[in-house]
């Protein structure tokens, strides 16, 4: 067999390779899209593209469970498709022979997107020591969407190529493929580099984790092909791969239209935008007011829509995502609109996003103090000015703390950065009342826009009851109903009672719907202490990695 | 008025609950439902006397070694429980404690003769012997005690089960916390946080609060919270049939039908008062999980999704149970060491005690008069 140069195998397939790509860009650049088998039988691929929802998953050189989505494809690796039950007589895994890393900076800041970057910037420029720890390979975040080897792409992706150089240039020790898996008092932090361990012990912390996308739920939501549109976003843009040639995309917010438009420009067909509000004209003051706080942003919106029309792409205003089937090969996607009147087409993916989650699971194991936000069907993390949380020493921006935007989570680091540096004795806060009159306008901004879409939580009443709600442990909606009556308090109770939010993206996508069913079943309002209760891992981690810790906190005790 | 009162709803109240119900009595639960150790547990069935209890409590090694008959009997009574409200996933195919070096295996010979005296079916076990029944074990294992009356169940299940149960008998149950005990001539009376329960008799199943209820009647049980840590892993195809010790080290490990290896063994959590849940401390994850891997090597490239922890209770080792000294009509069921294993025999004695026929003369030395000052 000729192999193409660089590449590797997929169950015995050659898999070409294009620079920088992950192992799920090129399985989707070659067609593939189960990447892996459920314990019921049923195929899973890329969902949710950044590592949370652990549905890409598959066995490289004999390791299972590896998130595709975050692993680099590897000239002459072995990849498969991943067992529900991988055997045990696989290679013991040996943590890698580099030492363990134990960092004591001034400031730490988890997260490398626009918040991170901006709070290490200033905080570094103040004279503070930084280091930044990112889970991806290339920092950037999920606005400014990095890639590695390609030129960018377009200003949103030059501009984070700037910011990520200023940073560097700063003096900022940025570190990337880190997945930091436990956040204990102190705060003390571990985190995964590759296999490796590595420790840190900061004076402070900026939390700046972002936020992972809300899916509109519904039958077929977990059948390969399906995917965020922030999936299908990084794949565009940081991998320059396609998630298939005939696309559709579904649910409620600015990120929907963007997208589509991107996918189109890059060669895809689009065949329909549908979008659960009404249509923008329908909220004239809304849009007057968000006209007025940021006509550039609003220039860029209506530039969107203008676009979608130039390659004869529909908006499908009141519409939402009913029901999606396996169709020979493809996926059928039928949508309802408010009139009950259904449309299908048969595409080969469906992108979904109806609104964000906050990734605060760090935040919440600290014991920052949260609210609910009734809008947004969020938790939000309580912050003074500074952006100080609850926990003394421990700062929190951009959307971790709930949703505001990259402009603002920017504002919110530099800030952050500042007051957490001039904490320290690092330089002084005084001179942030610029930044803090832009955040303010960026909040108004944000407020309006989201009155023009509709992401508070939907009602499940009218979903068949085989619907999948748990997509780890394939709990349904029916199971779900029947725990309910049998335990009833707290999600934690319904939680033992059916298994929904015990698998491994431990109750992320599950978890908020199982809780506002929860609290509908008691009549109790939401807050943080209905949710689940915040873990380590964080996110899961090899027992490989475990041991590494564990002998680098040995060492140096 | 109910018949009987049952103060906790952990595995003790839901088994007591049902014993009673299934002769027609009218039976209450009242729980905080906070922090049940029945609702964290492992699931482990142990038999075979732990050697973390032994090396934290030497002075209540006595107690467990009177008990022993007690935990083979219980694993049975799991075994009937089972059949007839299962299926809790309940499998019986022995635990081994592992031996690492000459001392640890004449520790375990020691320990297996005085097992033996007491009627448990237990044996040494070589490396060739190990590898047959365990080819997984890392190389520096030299041999093992082999308990065969050991065995594992998903607590989940037999949670949900029992629960089903106990609502199939029309047992109420009642969420509320019990500030203080009131033992009247003619019927006994809780008061809670939220209401007053009466009945013509109660059974104290309230584990780590049982202490606080009955000091006020007179007798001090020296009930102590105890805040354990635990991890889960993603699932891998079912290799290990056996539950895991250590001679000498804390640990439990095993596999769930789900096909998840199951770490715990009695690492401490971070206590946040008894109605808080407790926290997880990263020494006890990293400590149980690096010992799982040293024992189990090939399980390093599985990934742990989950650890939680939750509310153990300790008192002197042995179980309390019976009638309290000068309230005849306050039953205590609170189980020792491995409660879970002994919850269902435990709820068995204390029903006797409730209906009457007192308790069994080879429970005596579990009765609460030894608290009576
Ligand atoms: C046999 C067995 C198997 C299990 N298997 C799995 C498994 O495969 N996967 C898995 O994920 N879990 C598993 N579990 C764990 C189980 O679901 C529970 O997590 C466990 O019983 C302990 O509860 P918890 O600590 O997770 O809290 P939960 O049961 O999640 O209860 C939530 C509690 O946290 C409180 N809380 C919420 N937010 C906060 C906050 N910010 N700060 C403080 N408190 C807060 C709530 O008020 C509530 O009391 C298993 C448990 C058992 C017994
Ligand atoms: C992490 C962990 C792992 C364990 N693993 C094992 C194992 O593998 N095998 C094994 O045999 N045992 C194990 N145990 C021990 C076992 O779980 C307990 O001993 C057992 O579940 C106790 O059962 P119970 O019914 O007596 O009490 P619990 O299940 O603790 O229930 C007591 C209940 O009483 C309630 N209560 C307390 N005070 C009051 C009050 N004043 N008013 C109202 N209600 C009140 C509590 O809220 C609670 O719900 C483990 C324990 C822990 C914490
Ligand atoms: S697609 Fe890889 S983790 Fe979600």
């Amino acid at each position: 067999m000729q192999m193409p140069d660089p590449s590797f195998t997929f169950d015995g397939t050659p898999i070409p390779i294009k620079p920088g790509a992950s192992v799920a860009a090129a399985l989707t650049d070659q067609g593939h899209r189960a990447f892996r088998q459920s314990a019921n039988g049923n195929a899973r691929g890329i969902f949710c593209g950044m590592g949370v929802c652990q549905d890409c998953l598959v066995t490289i050189d004999g390791v299972p469970n590896r998130r595709a989505c975050m692993s680099a494809a590897r000239d002459g690796a072995k990849v498969e498709t991943q067992v529900a039950f991988p055997s045990l007589k696989g290679a013991v895994v040996a943590p890698p022979p580099e030492a363990a890393r134990i960092l004591e900076p001034d400031v730490a800041i988890i997260g490398g997107g626009a918040g991170g970057l901006a709070a290490a910037i200033a905080a570094r420029r103040a004279g503070a020591s930084v280091v930044v720890l990112d889970e991806r390979k290339v920092p950037g975040g999920q606005y400014y969407k990095q890639s590695t080897g390609l030129p960018p792409i377009d200003r949103q992706q030059q501009e984070g190529a700037e910011l990520f150089r200023e940073a560097l240039d700063s003096g900022a020790e940025i570190i990337g493929s880190v997945e930091v898996w436990g956040a204990f008092d102190g705060p003390l932090f571990i985190a995964d580099l590759e296999g490796r361990a590595l420790v840190v012990r900061p004076r402070t912390a900026i939390i700046a984790t972002g936020a992972y996308e809300r899916p509109t739920v519904a039958p077929g939501w977990t059948l390969p092909g399906v995917m965020t549109t922030g999936a299908a976003q990084t794949l565009w843009r940081s991998y320059r791969t396609l998630p298939g040639r005939r696309i559709a995309v579904c649910g409620s917010g600015p990120l929907n239209a963007q997208v589509a438009l991107e996918l189109a420009d890059g060669g895809a067909e689009v065949s329909v935008v549908a979008e659960a509000a009404a249509a923008p004209w329908h909220h004239p003051l809304a849009g007057l007011r968000a006209t007025l706080l940021d006509p550039g942003l609003v220039r860029k919106g209506l530039g969107m829509l203008q676009g979608l029309r130039r390659h004869g792409i529909p908006m499908a205003y009141n519409t939402r995502l009913h029901r999606i089937e396996e169709a020979d090969g493809a996926l059928r996607m039928v949508l309802r609109d408010q009139r009950g009147n259904e449309t299908s087409s048969i595409v080969d993916a469906i992108c979904m996003n109806i609104g964000f989650e906050p990734q605060n699971e760090i935040l919440r194991l600290l014991g920052a103090d949260m609210a609910y936000d009734k809008t947004f069907g969020h938790l939000r993390c309580s912050r003074d000015e500074g952006m100080q949380t609850s926990i003394p020493c421990l700062y929190a921006v951009g959307d971790c703390t709930g949703l505001g935007g990259a402009p603002a989570a920017r504002l919110e680091g530099e800030i952050a950065g500042k007051t957490a540096a001039a904490q320290l004795g690092c330089g002084d806060a005084y001179d942030l009342f610029a930044q803090k009159r832009s955040l303010k306008r960026h909040r108004l901004f944000q407020k309006a826009l989201w009155q023009m879409y509709d992401v508070a939580p939907y009602s499940l009443s009218n979903m068949p009851s085989e619907t999948i709600i748990c997509r780890c442990e394939e709990i349904t909606l029916g199971q779900i109903t029947e725990g309910l009556s049998a335990a009833t308090g707290h999600v934690g109770t319904l939680k033992r009672a059916t298994r929904v939010g015990m698998g491994r993206c431990q109750g992320r996508y599950c978890g908020p719907i199982s809780t506002r069913l929860v609290a509908a079943a008691t009549d109790k309002p939401v807050d943080d202490r209905s949710h689940f209760a915040p873990r380590v891992p964080i996110k899961p981690v090899s027992i490989a990695s475990i041991l590494a810790a564990q002998e680098a906190l040995n060492e140096s005790a | 008025m109910h018949d009987v009162l049952v103060i906790g709803g952990g595995i003790v109240g839901q088994v007591t609950a049902i014993k009673l119900a299934e002769t027609g009595a009218r039976v209450v639960i009242v729980d905080a439902a906070q922090n049940s150790g029945s609702t964290a547990n492992a699931g482990s069935l142990h038999v075979q006397m732990q050697s973390r209890f032994m090396r934290l409590y030497p002075d209540q090694v006595r107690n467990i070694e009177a008990s022993l008959p007690f935990y083979v009997a219980a694993v049975q009574e799991w075994g009937l429980l089972d059949q007839k409200y299962g299926s809790f996933e309940l499998v019986r195919k022995g635990g081994l404690m592992l031996a690492e070096d000459e001392g640890q295996m004449a520790f375990l010979e020691k320990k297996m003769e005085r097992e033996a005296r007491h009627g448990v079916s237990v044996e040494l076990l070589d490396r060739s012997a190990l590898d047959r029944i365990a080819p997984w074990l890392g190389p520096q294992i030299i041999g093992a005690e082999l308990c065969r009356d050991e065995g594992k169940l998903n607590p989940l299940a037999a949670n949900k089960r029992l629960r089903a149960a106990a609502e199939t008998l029309g047992i109420e149950h009642r969420t509320d916390q019990i500030l203080r005990l009131e033992s009247l001539p003619d019927s006994v009376e809780a008061i809670g946080l939220q209401g007053r329960y009466r009945a013509d008799r109660m059974v104290v199943a309230a584990a780590w609060g049982a202490g606080a209820l009955t000091h006020d009647l007179g007798v001090t049980i020296p009930s102590r919270a105890e805040p354990l840590h635990m991890n889960i892993t993603e699932a891998c195809e079912t290799q290990i049939n056996h539950l895991v010790q250590h001679a000498e080290r804390s640990i439990t490990l095993k596999q769930f039908a789900t096909g998840q290896i199951v770490i715990g063994g009695g690492w401490a959590a971070r206590d946040r008062g008894r109605y808080e849940i407790p926290a997880v401390d990263h020494a006890s994850i990293l400590g149980n999980v690096a010992l799982a891997a040293q024992l189990v090597p090939s399980i390093s490239g599985i990934r742990v999704i989950r650890t939680w922890a939750g509310m153990n209770t300790t008192a002197d080792g042995a179980s309390i149970i019976g009638p309290l000294p000068g309230h005849a009509r306050v039953v205590m069921a609170v189980p020792g060491d491995a409660g879970y294993t002994l919850g269902p025999l435990v709820a068995g004695l204390a029903v006797d005690c409730v209906q009457g026929s007192g308790l069994a003369a080879e429970a005596l030395s579990f009765s609460p008069a030894r608290f009576a000052a």
